[in-house]
């Protein structure tokens, strides 16, 4: 152990105790993250999240080498950062890519397996098989939980069911059956107890999993009243790994994730199946995408780079005036102005959407009094436009003003007083000075807002819900439609019902357009370089 | 280097198992194991408790630390249902949980919940309610996605009417309990208007006198959606899909752009260009808004909105839509999810708890929907309930078929369309059937083989029946891009289909529907039978010889 010390104690430069006790610490510290995972894994395998139990588990394995290997050192200060990043972000995207091979949606939910207990299962789809009956019934429990059932048929005959033995026609005195009363029912078997029609509520998850009558004429409960010996119509045979109709025979075999038949008779539920690229095929074969796609990704890139340049110029011009220590009321008007951002934006959007409102909207109502007109802000394509920037340019000023008034400070004064002894104006120490020097703290956050706002779903979603509808589109879709919202649309909204394997693979491709435009911004603005030469 | 890591490392795991050992799986699976002996137990004799408690001890001694939980445990059974539902009905169901534990010795477990989104979900992970909520149109969907278990009603089936069973009816099989009914009416101010219009024209007469002397800014709103236009619509002859032969809707007859639903379209466009209607679309709030306010003196909407109006103190009045307009019937019923542990106890809640003249008639009031249980609509004397049944008399049942999906986004465009003056009626519903059927299309790839599978294929030389890509029935493509084929066969009864690129992919059947019934043809002498296949409407015309 002594000899182990110096090495163990990796960069740690304490003496021995010191040393002993960090790694005490650290082997405390890896005990608890293993024994967390350990128990999320447990009880993730009993849920059958083996895909999630893996990710866990390689998680784990890399925090454990970290933390014991001394070369990891430096990882170790970024491994809660990675192992969320992993788990949070990596995890998802992969997730999405695997769905996105596949056709999960609504008739496909199910695994096959879920599928096949579904088709078997007699109460959805049953036959009464020859010499099969329907009964009315009345349980039985004895003091240790066991059940027999009284079965009375239509016309009078009754029998007694025990679990896994053929039904048997008894009277009064066989088998310890008591008296009948004048519904033909025992009052008492010996052993047993009658339940009534309360009693048997609670008992019910008990005795449906109990199979009375033997293998031929095999009971089935229906309902609280009734009693059948209809069997089920489909079986699966592993062997042809086909689904049989057990009535007249036809076979149904598992074909694009339904249960067919040869002339084309599909079972549902549908299962889940992994189907390659074919919805990126149906996306990029859709009829939507030669529809309004272009204006719509015109104004995609209209409405972000818009948003970015009026927040931040509007929020640039307040940080420039208050930076101004003049300014009377400097601090209280400042703060007002800071409202807009903490109001969560939902709210500010429908606080919006109810003051431009054409019947009862207070901007309109006074619109109209005082000029007689009012502009269309719903139903005009250009004006709807105009109205999303208005309220993302509220959602978003604050941000830059903030942000423009922090960096305002940083900029050394000698320079401007530089500036003014050259004879520079106002105006040529703004473009020369202030704004250059700006760009490079805040350069990074536009490509960030533009980014943002890109896919901003909730403004526009929220605000108008992408209309109003253009006239005579080939696919439903908006003015004020962006890309994300016009594939919700597409995806969940506008198809038959959710179909999360489409909805994956059109994600991925905006995933991948969203990232070479920032990628491209990067690069072609060199925001990273530049900041990094001047700090 | 190598052997201070394992030793390490084994430290390390040494400390994992005995963390693991004391407070980690095995204690859990051990309380879990007593919890289960107690659960058995608890439903049987007490004598077999104190065994069963004493044996509880014992396995807890075993295990230590001692799990506490047993005797609670023993004393309250966990029989436990769970009902999903929405911010309506959760509130409502809550009410009843104290009632059924009283009686049943059962827990009920009411869960406000977006059954819509997270139904799909939950139900195959195995983490769904026993029951859920929904309205019949959505039933559907999860009928055909395998999250619904059939329901048997027992004796209780004729107490429920017709309409809502059929609602919650699919393939014959029943598969969710109804309880309320609701569809809309024509309310109206009737301080303002004292009298029921008969007609629209009576309607915007009326509404006109009031705005010319002064009383209301529009003689009538409209809202920007199919859902609630459509008693209008249907004064018109507007339809959203027709009915094939055996009374099912007929996805491949989109009534969209019909004549009637342009027509109706027409009637808003010269009203709104008189001043008569307001031209926003307006949003639900927004017009009802204004029938609060006295700026309009109607108001198409449903009970929803009933209590906002008893609120406000209106003195409003329910009539049915004039010139015998229709509106959609929504059902709300109980569904069952076929992954709960417990369906059969579910059922009973249904049959036993909820279908009692009680219950049912505490959701009538309650819930302020009309019920569809039959003893309590006979007894209902609620006139606003009873006047919405009357303009329901002849509602249509919103149609439950997946196709729906399709329909809602492209029509509400094409109403605000119309309403806004955007476009014309005829454009803005052309356009809107135009993309609902590109939608229910599916995506169809590019048309290499259309093919004739069917019940004669072994006759005309193939290998088997029903193959798509048989060669000897493979159709050719004419100059007017109708494909042809025809075969010689001896007299018989056939059946067939037409299945494009050589595989089921792509199938149309009877009326052009996609995976629709199989086509049938008899020729009573040995003949020629001629197959004309249209791609654009996807008809299958059949000639014999």
């Amino acid at each position: 152990m002594s000899a182990a010390q110096p090495a163990l104690g990796g960069p740690g430069r304490g003496g021995g105790s010191s040393t002993l006790s960090r790694i005490g610490a650290r082997l405390v510290i890896l005990a608890l993250i293993d024994g967390l995972a350990l128990w999320l894994i447990t009880s993730l395998l009993q849920i059958d999240g083996l895909v999630f139990a893996a990710a866990i588990a390689l998680v784990t394995l890399f925090a454990n080498v970290v933390i014991l290997r001394d070369e990891g050192y430096p990882l170790r200060w970024m491994l809660v950062g990675l192992a969320l990043m992993l788990l949070f972000s990596v995890y998802p995207i992969l997730y999405t890519v695997s769905v996105a091979g596949t056709n999960y949606g609504f008739g496909h939910l199910l695994t096959k397996d879920q599928a096949i207990t579904q088709l078997e299962n007699p109460r959805r789809h049953s036959y009464m098989p020859e010499g099969g009956a329907s009964f009315e019934w009345t349980a039985f429990r004895s003091e240790s939980g066991e059940f027999v059932l009284w079965l009375q048929q239509e016309d009078g005959t009754s029998f007694l069911a025990r679990p896994g033995e053929t039904l048997a026609s008894l009277g009064p005195g066989e088998q310890g059956i008591g008296e009948l009363d004048g519904d033909g029912i025992p009052v008492s078997i010996e052993g047993y107890e009658r339940l009534n029609r309360l009693m048997v509520v609670r008992y019910l998850g008990e005795i449906d999993k109990i199979r009375f009558g033997g293998e031929e004429d095999a009971v089935l409960i229906r309902s609280l009243d009734s009693a059948t010996q209809l069997a089920a119509l489909y079986q699966y045979n592993p062997d042809q790994d086909a689904i049989i109709n057990q009535e007249n025979g036809k076979v149904y075999t598992p074909t694009d994730g339904f249960f067919r038949s040869q002339d084309g008779e599909e079972l549902a539920p549908g299962f889940r199946i992994g189907i390659g690229f074919e919805n990126f095929r149906q996306f990029f074969d859709s009829p939507q995408l030669r529809g309004p796609l272009v204006r719509i990704i015109i104004w995609n890139f209209a409405f972000a780079f818009l948003t970015v340049l009026l927040t931040f110029g509007l929020g640039l011009a307040v940080a420039l005036l208050f930076n101004d220590p003049q300014l009377p009321g400097r601090k209280i008007i400042f703060t007002l102005l800071l409202v807009p951002y903490t109001i969560p934006s939902l709210i500010s959007i429908m606080v919006w959407r109810g003051l431009l409102n054409p019947e009862l909207g207070i901007i309109n109502k006074s619109l109209e009094a005082l000029i007689g007109w009012a502009p269309p802000w719903f139903t005009d394509q250009w004006w709807a436009k105009v109205a999303i920037l208005l309220v993302n340019l509220w959602l978003g000023y604050p941000y830059y003003m903030l942000v423009c008034s922090g960096a305002l400070q940083a900029i050394p004064s000698d320079i401007y007083g530089a500036a003014e002894v050259d004879g520079a104006n106002i105006w040529q120490r703004f473009w020369r000075i202030t704004l250059p020097l700006l760009l490079i703290a805040v350069g990074p956050l536009l490509v960030a807002t533009f980014t943002f706002n890109f896919n901003n779903f909730n403004v526009i979603f929220l605000f108008i819900r992408g209309g109003p509808p253009i006239a005579g589109a080939s696919t439903q879709a908006g003015h004020t439609d962006i890309l994300i919202s016009y594939v919700y649309n597409l995806a969940f909204a506008g198809g038959r019902d959710f179909q999360y394997g489409l909805a994956s693979a059109i994600t991925i491709v905006i995933f991948i357009a969203v990232a070479v435009i920032t990628l491209f911004q990067f690069r072609y603005t060199k925001m990273w370089e530049e900041a990094g030469e001047n700090v | 280097m190598n052997r201070k890591f394992v030793t390490l490392l084994t430290l390390v795991l040494i400390g994992v198992f005995v963390l693991a050992a004391c407070g980690g799986d095995d204690v859990q699976e051990a309380a879990e194991q007593v919890q289960e002996a107690v659960e058995q137990v608890a439903t049987q004799a007490p004598d077999i408790v104190a065994e069963v408690e004493e044996a509880a001890t014992e396995v807890a001694e075993v295990m230590e630390p001692t799990p506490v939980p047993t005797v609670e445990a023993v004393e309250e059974p966990e029989l436990t249902l769970t009902i999903w539902a929405d911010d309506t009905r959760a509130p409502l169901l809550s009410q009843l949980v104290e009632e059924f534990g009283a009686t049943y010795g059962v827990n009920l477990v009411v869960e406000f919940v977006d059954v819509n989104n997270q139904l799909p979900i939950s139900a195959p992970a195995g983490e769904g309610p026993d029951l859920y909520v929904t309205p019949h149109d959505r039933a559907g969907g999860f009928v055909a996605s395998g999250l619904a278990a059939p329901v048997e009603l027992g004796d209780k089936a004729d107490l429920f009417t017709e309409v809502s069973k059929n609602a919650f009816t699919f393939g014959g099989v029943l598969y969710g309990m109804p309880y309320a009914i609701e569809n809309m009416a024509l309310f109206r101010n009737a301080d303002l208007v004292p009298d029921a219009p008969q007609t629209w024209d009576e309607l915007l007469a009326a509404g006109q006198a009031l705005q010319e002397s002064g009383d209301v800014t529009y003689a009538f709103v409209l809202e920007d959606n199919g859902y609630k236009l459509y008693p209008l619509m249907t004064s018109f002859g507007g339809y959203v899909f027709g009915r094939s032969e055996n009374g099912d809707w007929n996805p491949a007859d989109i009534g969209i752009d019909s004549e009637g639903m342009i027509a109706s379209g027409n009637w808003i466009v010269d009203n709104v260009a008189a001043g008569l209607l307001s031209p926003s679309a307006n949003d639900a709030d927004t017009a009802q808004a204004l029938f609060v306010d006295g700026e309009t003196p109607f108001l198409m909407t449903g009970p929803w909105a009933i209590s906002q109006f008893q609120e406000a103190g209106m003195n409003y009045a329910i009539s049915p839509f004039p010139d015998g307009g229709q509106p959609f019937a929504g059902v709300q019923g109980f569904m069952i999810n076929p992954f709960s542990e417990n369906v059969l106890l579910a059922q009973a809640f249904l049959t036993e708890f909820i279908a009692t003249d009680e219950i049912m008639t505490f959701l009538q009031e309650e819930g302020n929907r009309a019920s569809v249980y039959l003893p309590v609509v006979e007894e209902t004397d609620d006139p606003d309930l009873a006047a919405l049944g009357e303009a329901g008399v002849e509602a249509v049942v919103q149609p439950a078929i997946p196709e729906m999906g399709a329909v809602w986004g492209a029509w509400n465009g094409a109403v605000q369309l119309v309403i806004t003056g955007g476009d014309t009626p005829e454009n803005a519903y052309g356009t809107a059937a135009q993309q609902i059927r590109d939608t229910l299309a599916g995506v169809r790839p590019e048309i290499t083989e259309v093919n004739v599978p069917g019940s004669y294929q072994a006759l005309a030389g193939c290998e088997s029946d029903w193959n798509p890509d048989c060669q000897q029935t493979e159709m050719t493509e004419g100059d007017d891009g109708i494909w042809t084929l025809s075969v010689e066969l001896p007299a018989g009864d056939y059946e067939g289909k037409v299945a494009l690129n050589g595989s089921w992919d792509f199938n149309y059947g009877v009326d052009g529907e996609a995976g629709g019934a199989n086509y049938t043809f008899t020729l009573d002498a040995d003949g020629t039978v001629s197959f004309a296949f249209d791609p654009e409407t996807n008809l299958l015309e059949i000639t014999i010889e």
